[in-house]
């Protein structure tokens, strides 16, 4: 959008632009770009024996291939679950940016910080207090037992057997509540650019306040939508906290088949590329999605 | 900024109180945990895992760190955080600052490398780093201190520069120019022009960049040696195995509290400051 | 009386005691022979040097990773045995405790000792089938045992053992069960069968190890396999009913040690459980029983070891002869409620003038009698391939 004013603001730089560049792409190139060659060269390789850690670079393909064939399941359930966990992010998170944006008034910041604060804490401190509250002792069972909801829960789905912890809601509310943040930053910053009088404008002109907010808000704020979901959706469905602590046998995501790889069974040439795998569906998914409502914002 | 008209708020009470009353729903549930968190710290629990309430006691706040072990790992976190926030705001604010500034050869590619690390999930990024310290096999590289810094450093590069690049998006650099031509010496018109402008942008990704290190599993996890120094998070995952303390609790409230107060001095100063940036135009 | 069944208020009564005269034990490691002999010695070395007996090297550190809750800790105003150890030989000791999966160990320390660097720990303390593969692997030192004459102390039935044969690797550090812990207030009932962690009145309320030996081993005894003669072909029917039983919803979580936290919340009603744990659980809530299930259970040994390259050779000897001196062994097992390997234990116990300590000498958990041993089996030594097997087939299980 701002892109042309943008550039001609900007100078035309001869060395000082690389140099300051310079530590930076180092870095990434060194860190980033060589780690993810060896990772490369791990995923074409095959053990040559089973517990010595010596790999040979056999060029074996067939190693994707095994990786998606083997666990197809797990990856399909890793793009499920952050795939709801986003649509719940945003569902929870739009109105409260929307509110803080709109609402907040001078208590604006105070609300900003009160999403964050919780995020203050350690990630693994927040969800082992999770397995407390979703426990089978815990005090959210006791609330539906006590207010007899727990067979209707159980119906939804939400509770199996009338247990929470170890179940897909486990798994997917640690997900949502642990990447909300992620979401509500974006989509506030995107809602606070938009000129508000641009409501009222659309009300002189007949409009209802709801076609207002469909017509004029919604669209302006997608951007910070579009930011909030990718920040969301990639570090979920690679994440493999939340179904170690809250979830079961049956709710694992692939980022427990790579650790698992990794630290259970040595197996370093299938863990590479099982992180392959998931990389490429990634990129695939969002590039796909950044033509379909992209900007070139990504950040917060 | 953005006014919202007096007519806006009067027109539709009805759906403000519904909207009001989701994001206040919204907000308790951002609070459930942490509930959980401050009331545990309280908690006298019977066995060795913190986890169900068995009655208060102020105990564990009277000895906040009776457990050594935990103490130490918050410090090593504070101190590796700190590191690495530094670091990556240096070098990260530099790329943001040559990619917003100037107009060169490479800038499209440059972006698109920022982002990758971005849209990789941590537990390849964890990998392909262990992998390559593995690989590279040199006493400097042996999975420790410098292994886990360098790890932080990097993914908090690409955040630093997002955020920073965000912040001065659409600044007129020829303002630069214009001090110059007024005869200011570059140093000061880095000091005087460059450096207020993108100071906010600055603190906000390095406070970004330490949070992100300070709360790392994944990575952390994977780029540390067996033996070695625990991180708060790889001391927390240990004392799972083992023993939950309460003192964990009384650890994370405070932190908690430190943050919150931090927060609220922000406005604070900010509130001490106006009169005197009232006078300046 | 076939089943052991956790005695466990009275036990309760018995550690604390107990633990209150460890003073009274730490006094008298002071004053033992052997250890003002190993005293005498220690001034001779300055911290640093890398000299000593044999020219083995020493730093006047050590550092041991060991499972947790596996050695008596310093509380309530007792002094526990790594205090007791530092004081009696002027080590600095860093105990971690953070050897918390064999498989997770392993992988973790491979990278290192495959390309032929030192591991920060000198003493580890991996299980049994653990230590074969780092012989096989020639990853471990040899053990100083001439630095360790206490190592006389281990009892005649773990002298080279299958695992070690020439048994110049590893001294086991404790041996245990494995069997079924519950929680008689969920199950509102006794149970004595591995068929009971099967059964569907307690759906998502079953606890099962990550370590395959364990899990596997008490699902073969029940499908009337023999787990110490097992081959992978003949495993499927107990793989099978493992994966129907975790499809099904009735395994509500595969665990490490974590597995305690769960069965103390009540998210548990049972699991397959370590005999010396559920000792030490039971101690505070004491609705938590033990049983070697009928169809039998499972023994294994977890083993100090010196890592190659280690550079406190002569530290890590002290204090494996330290923990095998009997009244300091004595110690550590009535803490820890699993088998100690030392023999000389249940006498040191039972001559206690404390009638609780030495009621601890007849605990049939840590004194097994042979009608119990005879109903645990050791899971076989697998092969390399073997070992790929069961561990593919398991792991897809558990990551189902």
């Amino acid at each position: 959008m701002a892109r042309g004013g943008e550039d001609r603001n900007q100078r035309k730089g001869t060395w000082q632009p690389y140099a300051m560049l310079a530590p930076g792409m180092l870095w990434l190139l060194l860190f980033f770009l060589v780690p993810m060659l060896i990772l490369l060269r791990y995923a074409l390789s095959e053990p040559t024996d089973r517990f010595s850690g010596k790999y040979e670079l056999t060029f074996r393909f067939a190693n994707f291939t095994d990786a998606i064939g083997d666990f197809g399941s797990q990856f399909l359930r890793s793009f499920a679950y952050a795939g709801i966990a986003t649509v719940l992010c945003i569902v929870l998170g739009y109105p409260l940016a929307y509110f803080i944006a709109t609402k907040g008034g001078r208590y604006k910041n105070l609300l900003l910080g009160l999403v964050v604060v919780p995020f203050f804490t350690s990630y693994l401190v927040r969800t082992i207090a999770w397995t407390t509250i979703m426990g089978d002792n815990g005090p959210l069972l006791a609330i539906s037992d006590g207010l007899s909801l727990t067979g209707l829960l159980d119906a939804l789905k939400i509770t199996t057997n009338g247990g929470m912890l170890q179940t897909q809601t486990a798994v997917i509310g640690g997900l949502t509540y642990n990447f909300l943040p992620f979401m509500v930053l974006p989509i506030y910053v995107s809602l606070e650019k938009i000129d508000l009088r641009l409501l009222d404008a659309a009300k002189d002109l007949y409009s209802t306040p709801r076609r207002a907010f469909w017509k004029v808000i919604f669209p302006l704020s997608l951007p910070g939508v579009f930011a909030g979901t990718l920040l969301t959706f990639i570090p979920a469905s690679g994440d493999f906290v939340n179904a170690q602590f809250l979830g079961g046998p049956n709710q694992q995501m692939i980022g427990n088949v790579i650790q698992n790889q990794f630290f259970k069974l040595n197996d370093f040439a299938t863990a590479a590329a099982l992180s392959f795998v998931l990389m490429f569906i990634i990129t695939v998914a969002v590039l796909v999605y950044a033509r379909l409502f992209g900007t070139d914002e990504l950040s917060v | 900024m953005s006014v919202v008209p007096a007519r806006v708020r009067t027109r539709r009470p009805t759906g403000s109180i519904v909207l009001a009353v989701y994001a206040v729903g919204v907000l308790v549930y951002l609070f459930l945990p942490i509930i959980t968190i401050v009331a545990f710290s309280f908690n006298d629990p019977t066995s060795k895992f913190n986890l169900e309430w068995k009655g208060f006691t102020l105990d564990n706040w009277a000895d906040p760190f009776a457990k050594g072990q935990l103490l130490d790992a918050m410090l090593y976190s504070l101190w590796i955080a700190l590191w690495a926030s530094v670091v990556a705001t240096i070098i990260g604010g530099f790329v943001a600052l040559a990619l917003s500034r100037y107009r060169f050869r490479g800038g499209a590619f440059v972006n698109l490398f920022l982002v990758l690390p971005l849209t990789t999930p941590e537990v390849v990024l964890g990998a392909s780093l262990l992998n390559f310290f593995v690989f590279a096999d040199t006493p400097f590289l042996e999975r420790g201190f410098r292994t886990i810094l360098i790890s932080h450093i990097l993914f908090c590069v690409s955040f630093v520069s997002m955020t920073v690049k965000a912040r001065v998006r659409g600044f007129d650099w020829t303002l630069e120019d214009a001090a110059m031509d007024l005869g200011a010496p570059p140093l000061r018109v880095f000091y005087k022009v460059t450096f207020p402008l993108i100071i906010p942008g600055i603190l906000a990704a390095a406070l970004l960049s330490f949070a992100l290190s300070i709360d790392d599993y994944i990575i952390t996890t994977m780029v540390s040696p067996v033996g070695g120094e625990p991180t708060f998070p790889l001391y927390i995952a240990g004392a799972f195995q083992r023993e939950i303390s309460p003192q964990i609790n009384v650890l994370a409230t405070m932190v908690l509290l430190v943050s919150v107060t931090l927060m609220a001095a922000g406005p604070v100063i900010g509130l001490l400051r106006r009169p005197k940036a009232a006078t300046a135009p | 009386m076939n089943r052991q069944r956790v005695r466990t208020v009275q036990q309760a009564i018995n550690r604390r005691q107990f633990l209150g005269r460890g003073a009274m034990f730490g006094g008298a490691v002071m004053l033992s022979p052997a250890l003002l002999a190993a005293c005498g010695s220690d001034d001779d070395d300055k911290p640093g040097s890398s000299s000593t007996s044999a020219g083995r090297s020493s730093t006047g550190d050590l550092l041991v990773s060991n499972w947790p809750l596996y050695i008596d800790p310093t509380e309530d105003g007792v002094t526990g045995s790594i205090d007791l150890f530092k004081e009696a030989s002027g080590i600095d000791v860093t105990y971690n405790e953070d050897y918390n999966d064999n498989n997770e160990f392993f992988a973790k320390i491979q990278p290192d000792l495959a390309a032929g660097n030192a591991i920060e720990p000198d003493i580890i303390a991996p299980t049994f089938w653990l230590v074969a593969r780092l012989i096989s692997l020639g990853w471990l030192d040899k053990l100083p045992l001439d630095l360790i004459p206490n190592a006389a102390n281990l009892v005649s039935s773990l002298q080279k053992p299958s695992w070690d044969p020439t048994g110049e690797y590893s001294l086991p550090w404790q041996s245990g069960m494995t069997g079924i812990a519950y929680n008689i207030d969920v199950t509102g009932r006794e149970l004595d069968s591995v068929d009971d962690l099967f059964d569907p009145a307690f759906k998502g309320k079953i606890g099962m190890l990550t370590e395959m030996r364990d899990t596997l081993g008490l699902t073969l005894l029940s499908v009337g396999k023999d787990p110490n003669t097992i081959t992978f072909d003949d495993a499927a029917d107990a793989f099978d009913k493992l994966e129907k039983a975790k499809n099904d919803g009735q395994i509500r979580q595969f665990t490490g040690n974590d597995y305690q936290d769960d069965l103390i919340a009540g998210n548990f009603a049972a699991c397959v459980a370590w005999s010396g744990d559920v000792a030490q659980l039971a101690l505070d809530t004491p609705s938590l029983r033990f049983v070697i299930p009928d169809e039998g259970g499972m023994q294994w040994s977890d083993c100090m070891v010196i890592p190659k390259g280690a550079d406190s050779i002569v530290e890590a000897a002290k204090f494996m002869d330290y923990v095998y001196d009997p009244v300091n062994a004595a110690r550590i097992a009535a803490y820890v409620g699993y088998n100690s390997p030392v023999a000389g234990v249940q006498d040191e116990l039972r001559a206690s003038d404390d009638p609780a300590v030495a009621a601890l000498a007849d605990s049939a958990l840590m004194f097994p009698d042979d009608a119990t041993l005879g109903r645990l089996k050791v899971f076989k030594s697998l092969s390399d391939d073997e070992e790929a097997q069961f561990d593919e087939r398991f792991s897809s299980i558990t990551t189902g």
